[in-house]
C-alpha cells in the first residue's frame, strides 16, 4: 500500500480516532464517580449555606425545576433553596439562593460557579458582596457602587460593576421562579 | 560522558533558556496571557501543558514512522486531544477547584502552538528518548516562565503569592496588572529582562 494514499491516510487517522475513543471511555468511567460526587458536594454545601437552619433537606420539583426545601427538626419549613445561572463577565454564573417564603426575604446566596476576573469580579464570592442580600425583600434592586442607603440598594465590588450588577439579575431572577413556583408573586 | 547523553542534556536544557518557549520562541500565548494572573493558575497550567507534551512526543516520536505525510496534523491533534481530555477530567475529578479556575482553557491546551510545534520539530523527526528530554526541558521551561509571569501578575495585582497575602493593608492593588492588559505589559517587560541578560551571558558566541 503506497504510503500517501486515500486509504493508508483513511485508515491512520480511523485508527488513531479508535485507540484514542477506547482509551477515554477508560478514564470516564474512572472519573466520572469522583466527578459527580464533587459536583453533588459544592451542591450540598452552598444548601448548607444558604439555609443554615434546615436540619434536613427535601429536594421538590414545581414547574418543572428543581427546588430543595429546608426543614428544622420539629417539621417547620426554614426556606427554599434554588440554583440559579446566567452571564457574568468572562462566562456564565451559577449560584444557589436561599429564601424565606414566609418573611418574603432572602436567606443568603453563595456562588458555585464562575469565570469573573481574579482579585475584581471573581470578589463576588466574598462574604462583603453576598451579604448585601442577606434578609432584602423580594423585588427588584438598584446596584449603587457607595455603601446602600435604601433596603433594595445592592453595593457594587469595586471595579467590578458588570459582574456584581449581572450577579443581581440571576438574584432577582431566581427569587421570581422561585415566588412563581410556590404560588406567592404578590 | 558519551556523545549520547551529552545530546540528551542539551536537548534537555534547550528548553529552559535557550529555546525557552515563552520568553525566547515566543509561542503558546493564549495560556500564557490568559491564566497567569494567579499563581496557582500558572503553575497548574504549567503542570498540566508539560503532561501533554510529553506524552504527546513519545507516542508521536514512537509512532511516526506509521503516520502519512499528508495526514500528519490531524494525527498530531488526534494524539494531543486525547491527553488534553485525559487532563481535563482527571484535574475535574481530583483538583475540582483548579479545573473551575482554569475552566475552558484546560481544553484549549490542545491548540497550544507550542506542543503542535514540538511535534512537528522534534518529535517526528528524532528517537523517542531525545524526545523525551525535549519534552521534559519545554515542560519545565514553560511552567517556570508561566510561574514567573504569574507571580509579577499576582503580587503587583493582589498583594499576595499563591493565595497569601504578603503584602499589608498600606499596599494599593494595581488591578490592571491581573487584567489582560497587565499580562501584555509583565510579558514585555520580562522579555526585555530576558534579552539583556542572553546577551550580557552570549556576548563571545555569535549564533543564535
Amino acid at each position: 500500500m503506497e504510503k500517501n494514499s486515500t486509504k493508508a491516510m483513511i485508515i491512520t487517522l480511523a485508527t488513531i480516532g479508535i485507540i484514542s475513543a477506547i482509551l477515554l471511555t477508560f478514564v470516564y468511567q474512572w472519573t466520572i464517580p469522583y466527578i459527580e460526587e464533587n459536583q453533588e458536594e459544592t451542591r450540598r454545601a452552598a444548601i448548607k449555606e444558604v439555609l443554615p437552619l434546615a436540619e434536613e433537606i427535601n429536594q421538590v420539583e414545581r414547574e418543572s425545576q428543581i427546588f430543595y426545601e429546608g426543614y428544622d427538626n420539629s417539621g417547620n419549613r426554614v426556606g427554599v433553596a434554588y440554583q440559579h445561572s446566567g452571564g457574568g463577565y468572562n462566562g456564565p454564573i451559577e449560584l444557589m439562593i436561599g429564601v424565606d417564603l414566609e418573611a418574603e426575604e432572602i436567606i443568603q446566596i453563595s456562588i458555585l460557579n464562575h469565570q469573573e476576573t481574579p482579585g475584581l469580579g471573581a470578589r463576588i464570592t466574598e462574604e462583603e458582596y453576598k451579604s448585601n442580600f442577606v434578609g432584602k425583600p423580594f423585588g427588584d434592586y438598584v446596584v449603587v457602587k457607595t455603601p446602600p442607603s435604601k433596603t433594595m440598594e445592592v453595593q457594587a465590588v469595586a471595579g467590578a460593576t458588570i459582574s456584581s450588577s449581572n450577579t443581581t439579575r440571576i438574584v432577582e431572577e431566581a427569587v421570581s421562579m422561585i415566588n412563581n413556583a410556590y404560588g406567592g408573586g404578590s | 560522558m558519551s556523545v549520547n547523553a551529552k545530546q540528551l542534556i542539551s536537548d534537555f536544557k534547550n528548553g529552559l533558556w535557550q529555546e525557552n518557549p515563552i520568553f525566547r520562541l515566543v509561542i503558546g500565548m493564549c495560556p500564557t496571557l490568559a491564566v497567569t494572573n494567579t499563581m496557582v493558575n500558572g503553575l497548574a497550567m504549567g503542570l498540566a501543558t508539560s503532561f501533554v507534551l510529553i506524552s504527546s512526543e513519545i507516542v508521536v516520536s514512537l509512532i511516526k514512522k506509521l503516520i502519512p505525510g499528508d495526514v500528519r496534523i490531524p494525527s498530531y491533534i488526534l494524539i494531543i486531544a486525547t491527553f488534553v481530555t485525559f487532563v481535563d477530567y482527571f484535574l475535574k475529578a481530583f483538583y475540582p477547584s483548579i479545573a473551575a479556575s482554569l475552566s475552558l482553557f484546560v481544553p484549549l491546551i490542545v491548540v497550544n502552538c507550542l506542543i503542535l510545534g514540538r511535534q512537528e520539530t522534534f518529535a517526528s523527526q528524532n528517537p523517542v528518548h531525545r524526545s523525551f528530554a525535549d519534552a521534559l526541558g519545554m515542560g519545565i521551561g514553560f511552567t517556570w516562565a508561566l510561574l514567573l509571569l504569574s507571580a509579577v501578575r499576582e503580587l503587583f495585582g493582589m498583594g499576595s503569592m499563591f493565595g497569601l497575602q504578603i503584602l499589608g493593608d498600606w499596599y494599593r492593588p494595581m488591578v490592571i496588572m491581573v487584567l489582560p492588559a497587565g499580562a501584555f505589559i509583565t510579558l514585555g517587560i520580562l522579555i526585555a529582562i530576558m534579552n539583556v541578560i542572553g546577551k550580557n551571558a552570549t556576548n563571545d558566541t555569535t549564533c543564535h
